[in-house]
């Protein structure tokens, strides 16, 4: 078994993948998360649940600075407490009605939630930039072996046939996927990062291959 | 110009989709598809042998293929969702046209089983839908990276909506969107575009409707 130590942070997605005024689906070891960014750039994460009747919350819609629940409508600050409930529209919704939130940074073109509230960053990620994310039924060890290097504990894992292109991060989740943040190194142009692009997807048909023959078990 | 149209039906809402995009006033000729099978008697399938909807119909011509039915309305209303002159361009449309193909064995296939309980291999179907998706996913991330937002060019055309009700739809055959990010972004661009129509299942941006307001009830 792996443990990668990125401590209590998860890369959870690209900054690119999540423009303004969106909410994204994405999980962490607590759970499944919306992960959404306010017309004013400000980034949150909350549990994937509405608390009025359990709606998946990143099916709902940023509108200003508030994430609405598709089901009922009712919108949430970032802080996760409830600021409008549609038909009350007079009511000042209760304290006490408050989705759970995570701790969110952002650095690098990645980013990452903290399953508990973390004092301490997410890792630093020097000279990488970010090309695509992918999501692969393959666990970590088939990655390595297709990869034909290993992980760093933060998850890093240089292909040894690209070592001076790409670079992947590894984010294994609770059902057996694992989400590839491919990143890139150094001087790129459009056409390199193409080519890249088909690498990533050809090392994670190589992972699944080997996965699905028990190789890397 | 006459659709033979079920609402349920992700094929015809391309039609349905284009026509609106493009300003084409359609017909509608609602089609018991379910569960009156009325698209295999023999009334339409004189007009349509393969027994399948849409089915358009405009003076002699009878169009059958929804990918032929989308290049029609467009070249009679909007010609800039056609390919334009460029090689790389009217290949990529043909490309993903041919590509919407594949999205209606597998991922369409997937959800008649888990809708109208069609028989199938729905492992199989999945499987293949996935392969699909990642397929587009992969083929959207390199037209990003060429700085181009949908399928063949920077605008939208007619590859575009034929490959996006499908995908749009997977989930009710078992299938996730989730791990897509470029898709996710591609259908968003889609949905925003003016003129687009919802069908089931399929909506507008919510954020890009007015906020609902309800009168506080007076007791
Ligand atoms: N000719 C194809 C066929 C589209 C298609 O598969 N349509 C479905 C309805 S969404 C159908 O009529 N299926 C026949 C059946 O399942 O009995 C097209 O226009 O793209
Ligand atoms: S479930 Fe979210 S508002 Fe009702």
């Amino acid at each position: 078994m792996h443990t990668l130590t990125t401590g209590p942070w998860t890369p959870v997605a690209l900054s690119a993948d999540l423009p303004v005024g969106t909410v994204i689906p994405a999980r962490i070891p607590a759970g499944s998360i919306a992960l959404w960014r306010s017309e004013s750039g400000r980034l949150s994460a909350s549990a994937d649940r509405c608390p009025h009747r359990g709606m998946s919350l990143s099916h709902g819609f940023v509108r200003g600075e508030n994430l609405s629940c598709i089901y009922h409508g009712w919108s949430y600050a970032r802080s996760g407490k409830c600021v409008r409930i549609p038909a009350h529209p007079g009511l000042e919704p209760p304290e006490a009605i408050r989705a759970k939130t995570f701790a969110v940074e952002e650095a690098g073109g990645v980013i990452w939630v903290a399953t508990d509230e973390a004092a301490t960053t997410p890792p630093v990620l020097e000279g990488l930039m970010p090309l695509r994310s992918m999501t692969t039924s393959a666990g970590i060890a088939a990655i390595e072996a297709a990869a034909g290097a290993k992980a760093t504990a933060e998850g890093l894992v240089v292909p040894a046939e690209n070592a001076d292109t790409l670079c992947l991060l590894l984010s294994a989740r609770d059902d057996g996927q694992t989400l590839i943040h491919v990143l890139l190194k150094g001087e790129t142009t459009a056409d390199s990062r193409i080519a890249a692009s088909r690498v990533a997807e050809s090392l994670r048909r190589a992972a699944e291959d080997l996965q699905k023959k028990g190789i890397a078990a | 110009m006459k659709l033979y149209d079920y609402i349920l039906s992700p094929s015809c809402y391309k039609v349905r989709l284009m026509a609106a995009l493009t300003g084409v006033k359609l017909e509608l000729r609602p089609v018991d598809f379910h569960p009156g099978l009325e698209h295999r008697g023999l009334a339409l399938l004189a007009l349509n042998p393969a027994g399948s909807i849409p089915i358009i119909e405009d003076g002699d011509l009878i169009l059958t293929e929804s990918s032929a039915i989308l290049v029609y309305l467009a070249a009679q209303a909007a010609p800039e969702w056609l390919a334009g002159t460029k090689p790389e361009e009217a290949a990529r449309v043909q490309q993903w046209l041919s590509f919407s193909g594949r999205l209606t064995a597998n991922l369409g296939g997937a959800r008649l089983h888990e809708m109208l309980l069609r028989t199938g291999d729905i492992d199989a179907l999945q499987a293949q839908g996935i392969a699909a998706l990642r397929e587009l996913e992969a083929g959207l991330v390199e037209q990003n990276l060429r700085g181009q937002r949908f399928l063949a060019a920077d605008r939208p055309t007619v590859a575009d909506i034929a490959c996006f009700p499908y995908v749009a739809l997977a989930p009710d055959g078992g299938v996730s969107l989730d791990p897509y990010p470029a898709i996710r972004l591609w259908s968003r661009a889609l949905r925003s575009l003016h003129g687009f129509v919802e069908m089931p299942g399929i909506h507008r941006l919510h954020e890009l409707k007015p906020e609902p307001t309800v009168e506080e009830s007076k007791a």
